[in-house]
């Protein structure tokens, strides 16, 4: 019953938080320079081709109108029709979201093997060499930017010693190296939060309370305080995951994979406005998704945590 | 620890098994791997003016007539055409024995259907003004065709043999077929798959009119944003034709003994230009003196990787070409001095505007800022979008400079027309704008060339633009790839007589 009852103020949340940033979103949009039905027309056109263009597109009557109807027709799911290719958002939404879900799964697994393993080494056994390699490791992902690792990954892996394709998206072997290219950079964060968030519980009064007790030093770290941390733990990857599933825009250039960022990254370029609206929803709703995932991670985490 | 690394590392090679699974099975005849810079737009020729949409629909569509590898317009489903007197109607008579890739015949009615297609309003085509001259049209037998024009129109034949005249057929018309991403029509190759900002891939068509063409039974698109990406996949071998290349790439390519790099001369019009109502620029000694400031071979070769100087707004290589590139050749001395009489000095802001996207031009664009610096102008840079540049700086004349690079065209009022009258340079001269229009109306080569020679003159001497030239574009192939065509002046793709060694 509880449970119920937060979801659906979550989803009566989530309804008010579209409905703000969508309506900011189709007013920001539309002020900024640019027309779609001038990218549709190019250069050669006359001032009548562009207005009937306009008048194909929807875009020649008052914004207040536009607003309207697009609000009617969201509430029945329906993001209308890119203005620039003519078909439906809601299939080219749908059509890549499967290649941007795998692709952040993938990143975001890679950067949890290599993260929570290491960051709790890197705790346990301060000023180690696993603790030195993790903070290298960690200054590392952070500072290596993405696209560059991607084309070295490419060099190597793909050029070099020809294991990997160098482009495409037919199966999951594309999805290897762009995986590690994301993952990278997230483990490091990962990583970070990790081993300070243990580095805290291993310093709490409850840990010399069990140490007391006599419990083993295996018992105190694993069952005891990799718990607790990993709270916070779950709430940072949690928010990176999210960030993927809207599209690892400069990934997916790199390795020429048809995600989601780059269907929202051009749509932006072309003033695309059906497709940059359908787009924020979308990955309104992924984020609200992907947070409630947490909440209900944590109560399981701990117990004491009620989901209110 | 262990049993989680244990654990990645099954993962892991789940992964690569499922992975080659998927690479397996699909060996078969060897396709040609294309290299396509971005994703098409739609593949509707009707309903969008994207280069790149041209370029990709080209395999798929044909025109009544189409350029040849010289630039002359050939017949292609039309066999031949005969204009009356007063060039008012056009008859074409279509060839035989055409079908469209659903298996219809090709006959006049989709011709007709076709062209009612781009004319009505709901399709809204970029190009319906253009095919506005038409005011009716007749079809007198299966074969036969005839255009009504409203008015002698000598562009009218270019138009036909441009790409957002495919013809489509009917019947798919008729029903509202979505040809924004399943083209049918009676091109060399049919559609097989498109992936948006993956892949296009096309099959042959076996039943195509031209015996013996296209050579090839699969060609697909690769859509690859990531130049370098390029680069390395024509060098290994994973990708057969790259059409244009940076010349950043060219040393690379040149070392790679499997590569055969092409140079060739484009039909673009490099310029800079101006906006002739905003002062100082309406003076033309300020817009003089920004031409001799100009070292235009130098920006060409830096900027652009080479290229031959214009002079006017013409390109290079076009039949009505006229040189005038000796009238404001590099001369700083000169462009002080005339700035100087003209009373412009570094007190007056300059606003340069480059499309952000276009890295070449922006490259230009920085080399233009010094030279104009050097003579004492004081220009600054403003970065803005593609979408931005065509609704402020070319429908709205909100600009002072600009950096940008006109496509050539069939006909020369395509380049041409609406210039004398305004257009984005806010340039008016009515001599100009009364023999561009007379050349439009009058049929003829010779004719033609006497009016737009005196066209071109005027342009080059008002300068409303600094003219740079036409550049150079490297294709590079695989070393064993042969008979890839670039249609002339429409830059579109041409894989029909394309095949391996």
């Amino acid at each position: 019953m509880e449970l119920l009852l937060f979801i659906v103020r979550r989803f009566l949340r989530l309804v008010l938080t579209i409905l703000i940033i969508s309506t900011i979103i189709f007013f920001v949009i539309r002020v900024i320079p640019g027309d779609p039905a001038l990218v549709v027309a190019g250069i050669d056109a006359s001032d009548d081709d562009i207005q009937a263009i306009r008048v194909r597109l929807g875009t020649d009557v008052p914004v207040g109108v536009q607003y309207v109807r697009w609000l009617s027709d969201i509430v029945r799911f329906d993001f209308g029709e890119s203005m620039i290719s003519g078909a439906s958002v809601n299939k080219l939404i749908l059509e890549r979201f499967p290649l941007t879900l795998t692709l952040a799964v993938l990143g975001i697994m890679l950067g949890i093997i290599v993260a929570i393993p290491l960051g709790v080494l890197s705790a346990v056994h301060r000023w180690s060499f696993w603790d030195y390699f993790g903070m290298v490791y960690s200054q590392m992902g952070m500072a290596i930017p993405s696209f560059w690792l991607g084309l070295i990954l490419l060099l190597v892996f793909a050029v070099k010693i020809p294991l990997f394709p160098l482009f495409g998206s037919d199966s999951l072997k594309h999805l290897i190296l762009p995986a590690i290219a994301l993952g990278f950079a997230r483990a490091a964060v990962i990583l970070r939060l990790t081993r300070a968030a243990m580095v805290e519980e291993l310093s709490r009064e409850y840990i010399i309370t069990a140490r007391a007790k006599g419990l083993t030093d295996r018992m105190i770290r694993y069952k005891h305080a990799l718990r607790n941390a990993m709270i916070a733990v779950v709430t940072i990857t949690g928010i990176q995951f999210g960030y993927m599933l809207g599209g690892a825009i400069i990934v997916e250039q790199v390795f020429s994979l048809p995600g989601l960022g780059r269907l929202f990254l051009y749509a932006i370029y072309q003033r695309d406005f059906p497709l940059i609206q359908g787009g924020v929803v979308f990955i309104a709703i992924v984020f609200s998704l992907v947070n409630f995932a947490v909440d209900i991670l944590y109560s399981v985490l701990n117990p004491k945590i009620r989901i209110s | 620890m262990r049993k989680a690394a244990k654990f990645g590392l099954f993962l892991v090679m789940i992964m690569l098994m499922t992975g080659m699974l998927f690479a397996a099975g699909s060996k078969e005849v060897k396709p040609l791997n294309f290299a396509l810079a971005g994703n098409p737009d739609t593949l509707d020729p009707h309903k969008t003016s994207g280069t790149l949409t041209f370029q990709t629909v080209k395999s798929v569509y044909d025109t009544l007539a189409e350029p040849d590898e010289n630039g002359v317009i050939v017949p292609a489903l039309a066999e031949s055409w005969d204009v009356s007197a007063d060039s008012l109607t056009w008859t074409f008579h279509l060839r035989k024995g055409v079908k469209f890739h659903n298996g219809d015949a090709f006959t006049s009615a989709d011709v007709k259907a076709s062209f009612e297609r781009v004319l009505a309003e709901e399709t809204a085509s970029p190009h319906r003004k253009e095919m506005g001259i038409i005011a009716s049209m007749d079809t007198p037998d299966d074969l036969t065709i005839v255009f009504n024009l409203s008015g002698p129109h000598a562009p009218f034949l270019a138009t036909l043999a441009s790409g957002w005249s495919a013809i489509l057929p009917k019947s798919l018309i008729d029903t509202g077929h979505d040809f924004d991403s399943l083209p049918v029509g009676t091109g060399p190759f049919k559609l097989e798959e498109w992936v948006r900002d993956s892949k296009v891939v096309f099959s042959k068509n076996d039943d195509y009119w031209m015996k013996g063409l296209p050579k090839l039974d699969k060609v697909i698109l690769h859509i690859i944003p990531e130049t370098s990406v390029v680069v390395q996949g024509l060098i290994s071998g994973q990708i057969d034709v790259v059409y244009i290349v940076d010349s950043d790439d060219i040393p690379m390519l040149e070392a790679s003994p499997d590569v055969t790099l092409k140079e060739n001369l484009t039909s673009l019009i490099m310029v800079m230009p101006m906006n002739t109502s905003k002062p100082p620029l309406d003076d033309i000694r300020v817009r003089q003196a920004i031409n001799y400031a100009i070292d235009k071979q130098k920006i060409l070769d830096i900027a652009y990787g080479g290229g031959e100087t214009i002079g006017t707004f013409m390109d290079r290589g076009n039949a009505y070409y006229k040189d005038f590139t000796d009238l404001y050749p590099y001369n700083p001395e000169k462009a002080k001095a005339l700035l100087k009489e003209a009373g412009v000095g570094n007190d007056v802001e300059l606003k340069l505007y480059l499309p952000q996207n276009y890295t070449l031009h922006v490259k230009a664009g920085e080399m233009y800022q010094e030279m104009l610096t050097k003579v004492g102008l004081n220009v600054k840079i403003q970065l803005i979008d593609w979408s931005t540049w065509i609704s402020d700086v070319y429908r709205a004349s909100k600009f002072d400079l600009t950096v940008i690079g006109h496509t050539g065209k069939l006909d020369p009022d395509g380049t041409l027309g609406g210039y004398g009258e305004g257009k984005y340079v806010q340039w008016f001269n009515d001599d100009a704008a009364g023999l561009i229009k007379k050349a439009a109306a009058t049929i003829g080569y010779e004719e033609r060339k006497v009016m737009y020679d005196q066209v071109l003159e005027i342009m080059a001497k008002e300068v409303p633009f600094v003219y740079l030239g036409s550049s150079y574009r490297t294709t590079a192939y695989r070393s064993n790839v042969t008979g890839f065509r670039i249609t002339p002046n429409l830059d579109t793709f041409d894989f029909r007589w394309t095949e391996f060694k």
